[in-house]
Order: C-alpha cells, then structure tokens, then sequence
C-alpha cells in the first residue's frame, strides 16, 4: 500500500505553524517533524494550545500561517488519514447505538454512499474490538460500558478507520489505574502494528514512563523528544511557572 | 358483538375517515423516523419554532398566488411558501446566535414568534383577500384531508423517507459525533442543513393534519417514546414510526367515538402511549427503575455486617440485630455478601469466608485508622467513635495510604486496639516502604533509596519486623544474622521491601 517514498517521509510534519483566535495567538512558530511508528505524547499547562495543536493536525483550524503535511499531504487534504479519539465527555452516551456500531463508524469514510457495510468491514470491525479486548460487549449500548471500556470503544473505531495516525484527546482522563494500564496496552499494540499515536496527556508523573517521545508546548513548541531530554527542571519550570513544586520530586525519580 | 363491530368497521367504510387514515399514518411515519433526530440533537424547540414559522409561508404563497394570477388557495405555493419561511426563520435564528452574544435558544424563540407574528398580521390585514381559516391553521383538521393534501404529504414524505433510508449513516454519525464526522471529510453543515430542510418538509405536511400547536408532538413524542424502549438508531426510527401510526390510529377512533376534535385526539393517544412506556418500559422505564434500586442494598450496611462478624467471629443472624443497625434490607444485604463469596449462611449462623475476612479487615483498618486520625487532631473521645462509624466508608487505597503514613502507620488505635496490618501482599510484586510492616512480618529488601543510604541494608536481604519503640516513632527490624536496625520513619519509607 505505501510506496517507498511515503515510507521515509515523517508521518506528521509541521512547519512554522501559527493559530490565533484573537490578537493572542495560540500556537505561534511551531515546527517539528513526527516520525513513523511511535508513541507520542503531548504535555502543557491547560490553555497552552494542546488541543489548538490537534485540531491543526486535522485540519480543522484556520492557519495563520505555516504548514501541516500528513504523510506528505496537506492536512485539508488528507481527511481519513488521520483517526480521532475524542474525550470521553465529547459524546452523548445516552445516544441508541452499539458497540459495533461505534466501531462500524470508522469504516464510514470507506462505504460509498449506495451500499451497506460489506462483510470485509465487518471484518475489520470485528479485529479491531478484538484488539482491544471489548469482543464480548460488542452488542451493548454504549451507555452500560464503564469509562475505561467506553474509551476502548473509541479507539476500536479509530483502529477500524485504517488509518497510520491515530490522535487521542486524553485518554487517561478520569479512568482508574487498571483501566489506565488497559488503555495504554492498546496504545502499545497499535504501535506494535506500525501506528503513529499522538496523544494529549495530562499527568506529567506518568509521562516519562508510557511515551517514547515528549511534545512540551505552551504557545510555542518548548521540548521534542525522548522524556529524558524534555523532563528537565528548567524546562518544566519555563512552562509550568509557579506550579512546578510539585514536580521537582519527579524530576528527581526520572534522575 | 355487532355494536363492537361496528365500532370499529363503521367508521373504515366511510371515505373521509379512509382519507384521514392514510394521510395522517403517512405523515406520523415520516415525522415518527426525522423525529428521532430531532430528539437526538435536542432539536424539539426548532421544531416548535418552524410549525409556527410556516403561517407567514402560508400567508405569503397565498397572496403571491391571490394578487399575480388570481388563484385561490394554490396548494403547491403555500406550500413552496411554507419552506422558504422555514428556511429563513433558521438561516435568521443562525445569524443572530452567530453574530451576537445570545445563545440560540432564546435566538429560536425571537425568530419564530416573529415570523409568527409577521404571517397573523398579514392574514389580518388582507382578510378580504385571504381565506385562511386562522382556527383551522392552528388547530388542524385531519376528518377534513383534501385529496391535494393527500398528494402533497405523500410526495413529500416518500421524498424525506428516501433521504433519511439512503443517507441514514450520515445523520447517524451526524448527530453522534460530529467532530468524527468531519475528520472523515463528511460535509457536516451540508448534513445539517438537509435534515433542517426535512424538518421542515414534515411540519408542513403534518401542519395540516394536526395544526400548528401540536405537530411538533407527533414529531418528538412518538420519538421519545421509542427511545425509552431502544438500544439502536435503525429500531428506534421503526418503532417511532409504529407508534406514529399507533396514535394516528386510536386518536381517529377516539376522534369519531367521542366527537372530539382530531388533532387533539391523536396527540392525546399519542402522549398517554408514551406515558405507559415511560412506566413499563424494560430498561428505561420507571416501574423497571424502580424495581432495580429496591433491588440495590446500601454498601454501608454491607460493610457494617461484615466489620461485625470480624469482631464477634460468628454470629447467629437473630444476633446479628444486636452488633449491627440494619434498617431494612438486612436479608438482602447477607444474600447479596454470600453472592460475592464473602461470608457463608449455614442453618441460622453466620461467617466470614477467607475473602471476607481480608475485606473486613480492610474495613476495620480504615475504621481504627480514622479514629486515630480524629484523635491526632483533637476530636473529643466521646466522639471518635461515632464519627469513624461514618467515615470508615471512605478506605479506598489512597485515601487509606495518606492517613496511614501521616499518623505514622501506627499500629494500635487510641483505644490501644491493633489496627490491622495493610494487606501487604495484595500489592502483588509491587515493593511496599518497610514502614507499612508491622511486628512479626518478613519481607526482603528490593531497593534503598537514598534516605535510607547510610543504614547497613542491602538489596536482596531478608529482614524481620521487631516491635516498635520510642512510642511508635521509631522502627527495628532484625536481620538474619540477628543484629538489629532502627530506623525513623523518613529511613523506613526509603527501604522498599517484598513480601516473601
């Protein structure tokens, strides 16, 4: 499926890339290049742009300026490439559907308009509940699943999209230390599959330990790379201002 | 036999009910199949507002018609007029929640009592030229289906039917996560606008059948109905349909038995059908939801019994009253217990099971870990007991772990009882600080964090916990070789040790 000239190139790239809502921007200058088949997690302070950062990524932001190529297409251009998985607070759980039919949706962007699901993405469907292990739920109503299988759910749907990126908007928020572990299980087999996750994550003590390379942003990109490299005191202390007390005990454990 | 016959093969042969039948089950299956839309997206307020939007549509085709060529009551203008007022009272509600700081409920509500307006006044002005019938446009008239109606409405609901059926993927996604729908380069507003523009198609059809005031309930309440009732888009919209059909049905026999008028009548089935799902629905309804709590027993209660048996041993269950104050429910709450394997009823006696003893003594560490806790910071003895009864409820592992080591994991309570030992080895591999350990248990030292640097410990050692001295304050634990260590409690958190 991929040529060889996509198998070198970057998965995301990013290029001098600014966003602003108002005169403030919330991304400025932001250049950093994703490279394929890693676990990548994004850190900041809340208001410091990380969901500004995913939006852009799908194109669903107006650029001030500067480029986002996904996988050497532009990111208007490249809808499906990218999966989403949105927070859990994002849809109505109340909503009549199933499991499967969650899970069927990521294959939505595949089915022509005039036909039904083949067996082929049942299929799909069917593999991608297996690996994350929500097979035996498949036929209950979202609402009845508890927050960590619910987000399982979701990532089940990214799997099924087919897509070499997948983006997750804090997986880990509100879930117990089990379900985390669930979660980040998944997370690792689909790297293990040749994926590109990047996700927003919230918890700098857990950070170093579940990611192979960090995004530090606060408006401007402060960190890429390895959690040794951007899990430096004076770095953190940059961007976490006044509040970094509570992580100078991290600092030192990373040590 | 014959009077209940006739009852309801009587009215099947006249042609006016023939007429009303058909045309008002078309409509109620096309409005049942778009309302489950408009309930899902909590549309039902712009349902309301695009009824009463319509009477200035209605005004409007009618003098175009009326004044340019001299036609009366043009069906397809009022018709073509109705949407055109549809489509501008959303496009206008749109622009003012847009541009504005006001939120777009009280936007729909500006708008459509507007355009509502706008449409009452014309009708008044040129009542010399327009026959409208105000009542009739409020209230409907389902007995009185014009042929040209019956048309209208099935034409537009075959059209709206089509829509949904074949784009059906796309409103589902639409309306569940629309953020999903556009990383997969749907046209969302595209969407959005058509299933509007459905909307609308279906008032105008049912306006005339049931009128302005109760259409938008034969679009939602049959929805709602089948909501309480379904897992799934597809069998919602099937069942909302069914139910449309339903209180089109019964609210015309209604209509004819008790010589009401028939849009009220439908409504009214319709809203007393909802009523009984909504109380004997399986899942959602609320006799089932009902009989689920009464099924529930208070955690608290459980704990309670439990935390009772730990102290007494065994206990018959008559004696059980005198340890434990049960309200209700004790039954229940012992069945519930021996359902999860924590303690076994045989003939009249009660006992905690090997899993219900490490549960229970989950429950009194917490229980006499509180007290000490109320006693540290100067809660009056008399009280202690009392307050911890309450707060002992609270012992989840974090919670437990602050309070353990902010009082110095002490190992007996202010009453000089022995608060019991964390359940060390549910940490499975984990290593835990050699402060968690109380007298009497061995571990093996995993790691010596810097604090602890200067004590002669090393990694892989066996070690035995002593008693503690200086009033709790100070651990000694004796290595195999019997030379003994103390330690302060910074030291003991920088020891980690496994249990062996």
């Amino acid at each position: 499926m991929t040529t060889n000239a996509q198998a070198t190139r970057p998965a995301i790239q990013v290029e001098n890339l600014t966003v602003s809502y108002g005169p403030k921007p919330a991304l400025l200058d932001v250049t950093l290049s994703i490279e394929k088949g890693l676990l990548i997690g994004v850190i900041g302070p809340n208001g410091a742009g990380k969901s500004t950062f995913i939006k852009a990524i799908l194109g669903f932001v107006k650029r001030d300026m500067g480029t986002v190529a996904i996988q050497g297409v532009s990111a208007e251009k490249a809808k499906g490439l990218v999966a989403y998985v949105p927070q859990r607070g994002a849809v109505d759980w109340d909503f009549p559907v199933r499991v499967k039919e969650v899970a069927m949706m990521g294959r939505y962007g595949h089915i022509p308009w005039y036909t039904d699901p083949s067996p082929d993405d049942w299929r799909i469907v069917d593999e991608a509940l297996e690996m994350v292990r929500m097979s035996e739920f498949k036929d209950r109503q979202i609402g009845q699943l508890s927050g960590g299988q619910q987000q399982r759910v979701f990532m089940a749907r990214a799997l099924a999209q087919g897509s070499d990126i997948l983006l997750l908007d804090e997986p880990f928020a509100g879930v117990d230390a089990a379900t985390e572990r669930a979660i980040l299980d998944v997370l690792e087999n689909a790297k293990a599959s040749g994926r590109t996750l990047v996700v927003v994550h919230h918890d700098l003590t857990t950070a170093g330990e579940y990611f192979d390379r960090l995004i530090l942003i606060k408006q401007r990109l402060y960190a890429y790379g390895p959690p040794r490299a951007v899990l430096q005191e004076d770095l953190l202390s940059q961007v976490y201002e006044g509040r970094l007390r509570v992580f100078s005990n991290l600092i030192k454990k990373e040590r | 036999m014959d009077t209940l016959i006739n009852l309801f093969l009587g009215p099947l042969q006249e042609t006016f009910f023939q007429k009303s039948l058909i045309g008002g089950s078309m409509v109620a299956i096309v409005s049942g199949v778009v309302g489950c839309l408009v309930v899902l997206r909590r549309m039902s307020f712009l349902g309301d507002a695009l009824s009463h939007a319509l009477i200035a549509g209605v005004a409007g085709g009618y003098l175009f018609m009326k004044l340019l060529f001299g036609i009366e009551a043009h069906a397809p203008s009022m018709l073509i007029g109705s949407l055109l007022a549809a489509v501008l009272t959303v496009v206008l509600i749109g622009f003012v929640s847009r541009v504005s700081r006001i939120k777009e409920d009280t936007a729909i509500g500006i708008m459509y009592t507007g355009v509502f307006a706008a449409g009452v006044v014309v009708v008044s002005i040129f009542r010399n030229y327009i026959h409208i019938d105000l009542m009739h446009f409020i209230m409907g008239d389902v007995l009185g289906v014009a042929d040209a109606d019956l048309w209208a409405s099935a034409i537009t609901s075959a059209a709206v039917l089509s829509i949904i059926i074949l784009f059906f993927r796309y409103f589902q996604i639409t309306s569940f996560d629309p953020v999903m729908a556009v990383s997969i380069g749907l046209p969302v507003v595209f969407i959005d606008y058509v299933l509007t523009t459905c909307v609308s198609l279906v008032v105008v059809s049912a306006v005339s059948m049931v009128g302005v005031i109760l259409v938008v309930g034969l679009l939602i309440t049959p929805a709602a109905t089948a909501y309480l009732l379904s897992d799934r888009l597809d069998r919602m919209m099937m069942l909302s349909a069914l139910f449309g059909v339903t209180s089109v049905v019964g609210g015309l026999y209604l209509c004819i038995w008790l010589d009401s008028a028939g849009g009220g009548a439908i409504m009214l089935f319709c809203t007393l059908q909802f009523l009984v799902v909504l109380l004997v629905a399986p899942r959602y309804g609320m006799l089932a939801r009902w009989l689920q709590r009464r099924r529930m027993v208070p955690q608290q209660d459980m704990e309670d019994i439990l935390a009772a048996l730990y102290r007494q041993g065994q206990l018959s269950e008559s004696d059980l009253d005198r340890h434990v104050e049960i309200q209700s429910k004790r039954r229940r709450s012992l069945k519930n217990l021996a359902l999860q394997g924590l303690l076994a009823l045989n003939d009249g006696t009660i006992a905690l099971t090997e899993k219900g003893r490490t549960e229970a003594k989950r429950i009194i560490r917490s229980h006499r870990l509180w007290e000490t806790y109320l006693e540290h910071v100067g809660i009056p003895e008399v009280e202690i007991h009392e307050r911890a009864e309450h707060l002992e409820h609270m012992h989840d592992t974090s919670t437990i772990e602050y309070l353990d080591d902010l009082l110095g994991h002490p190992e007996q309570d202010p009453h000089g009882t022995e608060i019991p030992e964390d359940v060390i080895c549910n940490h499975g591999d984990r290593p835990v600080p050699l402060s968690y350990y109380h007298r009497g248990r061995s571990g093996v030292v995993a790691k010596v964090l810097t604090a602890a640097k200067d004590l002669s410990l090393k990694d892989g050692e066996q070690i035995t916990m002593c008693e503690r001295i200086d009033g709790g304050s100070t651990w000694v634990v004796e290595k195999k070789d019997g030379s003994r260590i103390r330690l302060d409690h910074r030291q003991a958190d920088a020891v980690l040790v496994k249990c062996i």
